[in-house]
């Protein structure tokens, strides 16, 4: 996987006087992986992205892109990176399209052609020559997007992405970060607090606490498989009595009464079992759906109980 | 590195308040000659130069009589009466009452140049920092150092295309003014062997103009220091603002100590040394030179070290 990974760290350490902020992170992103960040605030995220990016300091140990050195080779290593760090902030007085060509100019062989190319991936081929200030914060975020695309990085790193973004422009964005990775084989690095999104956009998953790296798994490990317990809500009007013989049947590792029905832990597999019951014993079953909240409960588990920012 | 200048200069002239500085300095250009042009006027009495000149040429001739007089206002006595004597032998008139006089009083207006300088590149590197912009600017393959330069060249760019500015504008109100007389006539100086020497007017303002624009340069330099250590647009601009003000204050108080001749403002004007006195005894305009060059390099230092070496936590 090393000679494929797009970013490594190595024993990654950030101290600013005394504290620690980031201790010793080690960890590999191949190539077209959808990596991400978690944690909760204070936890290094951002500190994490903006020693990628160079924006501050290594103390100590070593980040390369594509093989090269941030810190010693930035120049050819930032070239490889697009990047939002935080919110994309943009010069508000200009157009969007003057932020665009201020950027362009930046990198070699960013052509008018390219620039028109993003503007029109995003969709704001519409509002471009507005001035930035009068944006919307889902348009710039889009913007920002466009920025980080313009020079065909192999590596994209969004701080946030989904900050400001509505429902559909969440599901857009990440469309779109799929079809980067499998199509143009773009490697992303994400940090969000939105667990759930991270769920649905992300291969993978590093969880931060305290600067240090507390695991990285992929997102089916996180979430769980067919065969593993999970809890399930069935929105019926169940009394008391059919609670207890759920409870009681096999593979069932609880069942409680909720205000909306019955939430039971079991396997998927036990589901149709225990809807077929409730039926014959004329129980009104409205319907059945998985509580979707396993990968906050993992990850509240992980850092013993702090909370999400 | 033209690409980044061509970026910075796009973030100082994409942006309205630029433009009403011109304009405000275009504006207070033509008010201000104006009103120089009204009062000259007034003054102007019944007697030709010649006969002012050659009142002029008698109070020369007392002054070197008198034993009283020190040796430098002699001096200067002596080239005065010289540049005088020329004027009637040579039908030369003075400056004052021409197009020129209004020319070289607009000089006076590039504290204002300074100001609006000042005020820009306080702003360059801090405002980036203050809205946040500095970190999608930092992640691009450009090194930090070139990126302060370009920030730095397109400052002085500025400061000189205001200067420019301020030239041709006074050049033209003044010329509209005074209808443009004298055009012809040339600038006098004396040198060493008392000898009086004619000059193109032009080139003598244009000497006037960059000497006190080694005071915009240096403000600016100042202000880019500020802006790059503090991060703060606000401090760069009111501390530089404030010492271009308190610099002549500073001055007055420190001037019985001798080191206060190390002082930058004491060194700031170098247009001391074309007429008039040093600020401190002994003072020349090579040691001036030399201190504004540390002055210089120190500021510049401080302003790399501090943008290329500090973390970006905005």
């Amino acid at each position: 996987m090393s000679q494929e990974a797009v970013v490594s760290l190595r024993n990654v350490t950030k101290r600013i006087g005394k504290t620690t902020i980031i201790d010793h992170l080690t960890f590999d992103v191949p190539k077209g992986e959808i990596f991400g960040f978690l944690g909760p605030n204070g936890a290094g995220k951002t500190t994490t992205i903006r020693m990628m990016v160079g924006l501050m300091k290594i103390t100590q140990g070593e980040i390369l892109i594509k093989g090269k050195s941030i810190k010693s080779e930035f120049e050819q290593a930032i070239s490889h990176v697009g990047a939002i760090v935080e919110n994309p902030e943009m010069y508000k007085y200009l157009s969007g399209y003057r932020n665009l060509v201020h950027y362009a100019r930046m990198v070699p062989g960013v052509t008018k052609a390219r620039i028109d190319e993003v503007v029109k991936l995003v969709k704001l081929e519409d509002r471009i020559h507005d001035k930035v200030k009068k944006y919307s914060l889902g348009m710039r975020q889009r913007l920002g997007v466009a920025q980080a695309m313009l020079h065909k990085p192999s590596l994209l790193i969004l701080d946030e992405p989904t900050n400001g973004l509505d429902p559909a422009g969440i599901r857009e964005l990440r469309d779109y970060l799929r079809h980067l990775t499998r199509e143009e084989g773009i490697t992303v690095i994400v940090s969000s607090h939105l667990l759930s999104e991270m769920e649905l956009m992300c291969d993978r998953i590093a969880i931060l606490q305290r600067g240090k790296l507390i695991d990285v798994k992929g997102v089916e490990e996180f979430v769980g498989g067919n065969d593993q317990a999970q809890t399930y809500l069935i929105e019926a009007s169940a009394d008391a009595l059919a609670v207890a013989d759920i409870r009681a049947m096999n593979g069932v590792e609880d069942a409680k009464a909720v205000s909306e029905g019955i939430e039971v832990v079991t396997g998927r597999d036990r589901i149709p079992e225990i809807l077929a019951y409730l039926i014959k014993n004329d129980v009104d079953v409205y319907g059945a759906r998985a509580v979707r909240q396993s990968l906050e409960d993992r990850f509240l588990e992980m850092t013993g109980g702090e909370g999400i920012g | 590195m033209v690409n980044l200048i061509a970026n910075e200069n796009m973030k100082v002239y994409r942006r309205y308040r630029t433009w009403v500085m011109i304009g405000g300095m275009i504006a207070i250009v033509i008010i201000a000659s104006i009103f120089d042009w009204y009062y000259d006027r007034k003054d102007l009495t019944e007697t030709t130069w010649q006969t002012e000149v050659t009142a002029d040429v008698a109070h020369y001739e007392k002054m070197l009589a008198d034993p009283n007089m020190g040796e430098d206002s002699k001096d200067w006595a002596r080239d005065e009466l010289a540049i005088s004597k020329y004027r009637l032998a040579h039908d030369i008139a003075p400056e004052d009452g021409t197009m020129w006089s209004g020319i070289n009083g607009a000089a006076d207006l590039i504290v204002l140049i300074t100001l609006f300088t000042v005020i820009i590149a306080g702003d360059s590197l801090a405002g980036e920092f203050s809205t946040g912009t500095i970190k999608l600017l930092l992640i691009r393959p450009a090194n930090r150092l070139k990126i302060l330069i370009a920030k730095y060249a397109s400052m002085i760019m500025f400061g000189l295309l205001l200067l420019i500015i301020l030239f041709l504008i006074s050049l033209l109100v003044n010329g509209i003014l005074y209808q443009f007389d004298s055009t012809g006539l040339p600038y006098l100086t004396v040198d060493s062997h008392g000898i009086v020497k004619e000059h193109n007017m032009f080139g003598h303002l244009w000497q006037t103009y960059l000497l006190n624009g080694v005071s915009t340069i240096m403000f600016v330099t100042l202000a880019f220091m500020i802006s790059s250590a503090f991060r703060s647009s606000a401090m760069a601009i009111g501390f530089s603002i404030f010492l271009l003000f308190a610099g002549v204050l500073m001055l007055e108080i420190f001037h019985p100590y001798e080191w206060s001749k190390y002082l930058l403002f004491a060194n700031i004007d170098l247009s001391q040394y074309l007429d008039g006195q040093p600020y401190q005894e002994g003072m020349t305009l090579g040691f001036s030179i030399a201190v504004l060059a540390g002055y210089y390099i120190v500021f510049n230092l401080v302003a790399w070290l501090a943008f290329t070496k500090r973390d970006v936590a905005a």
